[in-house]
């Protein structure tokens, strides 16, 4: 039976992955810095502090979730395409294949999805043993699949145009860790100054955020939506753009 | 069978491949000869869609690279110089994705035959990092020969291998060859282009600067050649046409006198001034 072209490559990430997960240390990393997170501000002010009416754990798990997706959607692509095509060469074998270009960054974006729903499901568990667990609606599954495109998407093109694995993380500390804290996960972006207001609702993440924690499809919602929308198609489109013009 | 029509490519001011023209049949061996940094590999890497020429064009099998490359790469196996193995999966999973890849039929039979082609069968299911530098080359070539290509591209397939792990990758190719596929094999082994090329291309500085039979390259500079060691301990070699030649010239040299015949490193050094390295 013919398989699609994305597949292959996404049967590669996948295999390695398990490699991984198999090891204690993927688990111990993928969590930690949630967790910690998680412990730090939630159980330290969870009981002081109430955000929109509500506890702070309830306020502060879907950011941390939103923010697990990102950070791992976005990094493990970004990280592997950086290093598959700079040192270990291993992305020529896809581009040699004959395989569209789409059949790459759907492979590729796919399987960074998977990897950033696994950790922000750990993250979920987390969640439900140590506070009110979050209601895990249709919008809420809506805002973490699209978060994880994005990024994924994101990441593909961070991995395509960085030229060593530490302008990689260049990258990230300047825009993806700012993101992180700004954008709605600790706390709500309307409590920022005026003036970073209008940057901070520029991050896709602030939508995330905006998005996960809606119980149903408000004006607010939907505006937010869009944008993730949006963001997805011009991030998607630039990484598809990206690896049919490569040339070594 | 392959065709290069004015091939140029630049780096910056270096000029990588510089108006490269030449034609290759169905069915023949055809070797890049030339030092590092030659333009050797950028030209597989033009022929293979891994690269874009800044003028000229290519064809596989009458098919333009630039313009059907879908096509193009189901026609084509290649082993580049890196290993582009995946050090995180197996012998095994390595080519099943592969197979996968280029849409290979009965897969699993098909990877099972290509490692037992290379020897490697009871290495399948072991992580290819700890693979030697032999195993890693055999099982690129395994990996390329999966998808039945037309034509099978090597770039400098036994650069570092030891001598006996060499021919058996020799053999290997003089069994794609026998299997009706077209080789082109980029190498600044002299004896590697002797032992496996119908014909040979010189490349220095981007540019061919002779192609034909070693045998005819070899005439063309001359059938023999007189080496002696000069009173400053330095290598004097002169080329002359005939066996006759070379020993009345031995006899005019004092000291340590050899004659042997001609090797593409010699047409190589009386072309460019240079050493193959």
């Amino acid at each position: 039976m013919k398989s699609p072209g994305w597949y292959p490559i996404f049967l590669r990430e996948m295999l390695m992955f398990k490699r991984k997960f198999l090891k204690l240390g993927y688990l111990f990393s993928a969590m930690v810095v949630p967790v910690i997170y998680l412990f730090a501000f939630g159980l330290g002010l969870g009981e002081n502090v109430r955000i929109q009416g509500g506890d702070y754990l309830t306020y502060l798990i879907p950011g941390l979730i939103a923010m697990t997706s990102m950070n791992n959607s976005y990094a493990w692509v970004a990280s592997s395409l950086n290093l598959n095509r700079v040192y270990f060469k291993t992305f020529q074998v896809l581009v040699q294949a004959p395989i569209l270009p789409t059949s790459i960054v759907v492979g590729e974006v796919l399987s960074g999805m998977v990897k950033g729903l696994f950790a922000s499901l750990l993250i979920l568990v987390v969640g439900f043993l140590t506070a009110p667990a979050p209601a895990v609606t249709g919008i809420f599954l809506v805002a973490l699949f699209l978060n994880c495109f994005l990024f994924a998407s994101l990441g593909l093109i961070t991995g395509m145009i960085t030229r060593s694995h530490e302008e990689t993380s260049t990258y990230n500390n300047f825009f993806i860790m700012p993101m992180a804290f700004f954008s709605g996960t600790f706390f709500p972006v309307d409590r920022m100054p005026d003036l970073l207001k209008g940057l901070i609702y520029l991050f896709p993440l602030t939508h995330t955020n905006i998005l996960i924690r809606k119980d149903g499809l408000d004006p607010e919602g939907l505006v937010s939506l869009g944008i993730l929308l949006c963001y997805s198609a011009v991030f998607s489109f630039v990484g598809a753009r990206l690896i049919r013009n490569y040339s070594e | 069978m392959i065709e290069a029509a004015h091939l140029t490519k630049r780096y910056g001011a270096v000029t990588a491949v510089d108006d490269l023209c030449f034609r290759v049949g169905r069915g023949e061996v055809f070797g890049l000869l030339g030092p590092n940094g030659a333009g050797k590999s950028t030209t597989i890497k033009i022929f293979t869609a891994l690269c874009r020429p800044d003028y000229g064009e290519c064809f596989v099998d009458g098919l333009n690279v630039a313009g059907s490359p879908l096509e193009v790469k189901r026609r084509i196996g290649v082993v580049p110089q890196e290993n582009n193995l995946d050090r995180e999966l197996t012998a095994y999973e390595n080519l099943f994705v592969y197979a996968l890849l280029h849409r290979v039929d009965d897969r699993r039979r098909k990877v099972q035959e290509a490692l037992a082609l290379v020897g490697l069968e009871e290495r399948r299911d072991h992580l290819t990092h700890g693979f030697s530098g032999g195993m890693q080359r055999r099982l690129l070539i395994a990996r390329a020969l999966l998808g039945e290509p037309a034509v099978l591209f090597l770039d400098e397939p036994t650069t570092g291998l030891d001598p006996q792990i060499r021919h058996q990758v020799w053999d290997i190719i003089r069994k794609a060859r026998l299997d009706g596929r077209t080789v082109v094999l980029t190498t600044h082994y002299i004896e590697e282009a002797e032992a496996l090329c119908d014909r040979v291309g010189i490349l220095a500085r981007g540019a061919l600067i002779a192609l034909d039979t070693p045998d005819n390259l070899k005439a063309t500079v001359g059938q023999y050649v007189v080496q002696h060691v000069d009173p400053s301990g330095r290598l004097i070699q002169q080329i002359v046409k005939s066996r006759e030649e070379g020993h009345r010239l031995a006899g005019e040299r004092n000291g340590s006198v050899t004659v042997r015949k001609t090797n593409l490193e010699d047409v190589f050094i009386k072309l460019t001034g240079e050493r193959i390295e």
